[in-house]
């Protein structure tokens, strides 16, 4: 069941500035790069389709063109137009499509592609190298997520946008491999939790020193953990990310953290009064992916979330 | 004479081991050399950050004959992470480079880094308190994990790699400026002028950490990166500098000095043994110094103080011993 949650709409927290300065800059061939460059990114794509689809979801044929086009015939989707290798965007453009209801194929491609891939730890070699030799960093190579690219280990934010696209896709039709898929991911996320709660890229403790959290690495797994039992780390980390959201006083992060304690149904008009303010009419915000996931971070509330899972 | 078969396939693959490794040492792992005949390193005392800085390093570029007279000069700092200590480059440093660049004449002067972890750059931009620096002045910051790229030949291998994807800021700038923290590294030893190029490759493409370089090798993917990103000039933040177990969680250490140097070998060794650490003991360094610039002290002419040893040389974890020089310079 989708969730929508009738939530106060304050005026000052105007998207309608920032989506018509995202929309200016657009790419004349559709799609969106980081800022400036004529070079679409589709992490930036993506979001920005999201929220343009927020906003008007008469237009998703159009909106989600470039990013069609953008597939591999593998199924894949590149970091950015011109390279020629599959990457962790895959998830994400898996949810935009998710969200547009495309009916092309693109998703059932990207999803064969997505349960076929590992980190590089899921290999018998490395992890047992892991396991064995190298020790300086604290983790279970058992449990195994999703990388970044080819060739590299798993890491927190591919591996919870993984679990989010998987979950939202096979919401009724789960089979044994993306069942399986999902558990993984999920105890290699909570496998890589920081001490206290909340996570970082994904080395938590580092020659048995704990490292730091991170907000939006936070904010992101938290997302793919919804509906998860609430045990004690994701309380944690929950608790963690609430007491971060107080004082952070940059877009990106604070735009994650909105989307988060959503989802988990925590008080977030303060922070997006807060954001609004940071935000303006968006015109300060260079990058374009901050700015999308700004606009959906202050419409939350207001549309159908991009990241909630069907439960 | 007889030959059976076994002994035959035997021999055969005994040569072409034997041809493989001799063509692996025989073979040039680097198509570029940047090392000439004389590096010139200047240490500068400095106790603190302060508004004086800007004025210390102005007179300490000038030292150097080097010409950034309408030139695009990139300054890279090493900003890691929002975390409290002597975790990135001081932004006073920054901020004064980048005014002296100005200065000096250069048509532009960005700022750019990739940070390898954080993938919030502004939440890194922010704790490092660099954004006083930039505001109402001719000074932009890039973000290079999210610039336009371009798909680069390795001008060196020993990584493997090939090629990489760069940030067209870093390839269209005449003049890169590297300005790492003194700080010992877990994996790499020290992080210096050379590691902290890392930060030119970028996140949108290898991800958040740029994990692909530690499994080709951190001090082969230094090597590759470096001679394919030539550095022109090194002010290394040696004020208050990390030991330990950097480069984000060890231990402030006063050090007092920043570094300036035309060559990043020579500034890296200069800081080595400023650290108490023999610079030939340090894979990339040791290596760098065939090609990529100066690493024997009687090849670096010092500008201003000479190189005193630290009162105790810097810490490091149990795994990076090794380098501690035998005798402190």
């Amino acid at each position: 069941m989708i969730v929508y949650r009738s939530i106060h709409h304050n005026r000052s927290m105007n998207y309608v500035g920032p989506l018509q300065e995202l929309r200016r800059r657009e790419l004349p061939r559709g799609g969106w790069s980081f800022s400036g460059s004529p070079q679409m990114s589709l992490e930036t794509t993506c979001l920005a389709t999201f929220s343009v689809l927020a906003e008007q979801p008469s237009s998703a044929p159009h909106v989600v063109r470039p990013l069609l086009n953008a597939q591999f015939s593998g199924g894949s989707w590149p970091s950015f137009i011109g390279d020629g290798e599959p990457s962790w965007t895959t998830a994400l453009a898996i949810c935009v499509l998710n969200s547009a209801n495309d009916s092309s194929g693109a998703r059932e491609r990207g999803l064969s592609w997505l349960l076929k891939t590992n980190g590089r730890e899921a290999n018998w070699f490395w992890r047992w190298k892991f396991k064995l030799a190298d020790r300086a960093v604290r983790f279970d190579p058992d449990c195994y997520g999703w990388p970044w690219i080819s060739g590299s280990a798993s890491w927190v934010i591919p591996t919870a946008f993984s679990i989010i696209a998987i979950k939202q896709f096979t919401a009724c039709n789960r089979s044994d491999l993306s069942e399986r898929r999902i558990h993984l991911g999920v105890d290699m996320l909570l496998d890589r939790v920081c001490l206290g709660g909340g996570w970082n890229s994904g080395n938590s403790v580092v020659y048995g020193v704990p490292l730091r959290a991170h907000v939006e690495s936070t904010a992101i797994a938290l997302l793919a953990l919804q509906g998860e039992e609430r045990t004690p780390v994701i309380q944690a980390s929950l608790g963690w990310l609430k007491q971060r959201s107080s004082n952070i006083e940059s877009v990106e992060s604070l735009s994650w953290c909105i989307l988060s304690l959503f989802v988990y149904q925590e008080p977030v008009e303060h922070l997006k009064a807060r954001l609004a303010t940071l935000v303006g009419d968006g015109h300060d915000i260079r990058n374009n992916a901050t700015l999308a996931t700004a606009i959906l971070a202050l419409k939350c509330g207001e549309m159908i979330h991009p990241f909630e899972v069907l439960r | 004479m007889n030959v059976d078969r076994r002994c035959f396939i035997g021999s055969a693959a005994g040569m072409a081991a034997t041809t493989g490794a001799a063509a692996r040492c025989l073979w040039p792992k680097h198509s570029v050399s940047y090392r000439r005949p004389r590096s010139l390193v200047a240490i500068l005392n400095a106790a603190e950050y302060s508004e004086k800085t800007e004025a210390l390093l102005m007179d300490g570029l000038q030292l150097f004959r080097f010409n950034v007279l309408g030139k695009m000069v990139l300054l890279k700092p090493n900003l890691v992470e929002d975390l409290p200590g002597p975790v990135n480059t001081n932004a006073n440093i920054i901020g004064a480079a980048a005014r002296c660049f100005l200065r000096l004449g250069a048509a532009r002067v960005a700022i750019g880094e990739g940070p390898g972890h954080q993938r919030d750059t502004e939440l890194v931009i922010q704790a490092a308190g660099l954004k006083p620096h930039l505001a109402g002045r001719q000074i932009e910051f890039v973000d290079l994990n999210r610039d336009e790229l371009a798909r680069v030949k390795l001008k060196a291998n020993y990584s493997g790699l090939g090629e990489l994807w760069l940030p067209r800021t870093v390839l269209d700038s005449d003049f890169v400026v590297s300005m790492p923290k003194v700080k010992t590294h877990h994996w790499a030893g020290v992080t210096l002028s050379m590691k902290n190029m890392f930060g030119v490759v970028p996140g949108m493409k290898y991800g958040w950490p740029k994990n692909l370089l530690h499994w080709h090798g951190i001090h082969e993917s230094i090597l590759d990166i470096c001679a394919t990103v030539p550095i022109h000039f090194v002010i290394a933040d040696g004020i208050t500098a990390m030991e330990g177990n950097g480069p984000l969680q060890g231990a402030a250490r006063e050090l007092g000095r920043i570094v300036l140097a035309d060559d990043p070998v020579a500034a890296d060794a200069t800081c080595a043994r400023l650290m108490g650490f023999d610079p030939d003991r340090i894979q990339h360094l040791s290596e760098g110094g065939r090609f990529l610039g100066n690493l024997l002290a009687d090849r670096i002419t010092m500008l201003a103080e000479r190189i005193e040893g630290p009162i105790r040389p810097f810490a490091v974890i149990p795994e990076f011993h090794y380098l501690l020089a035998r005798t402190v310079p």
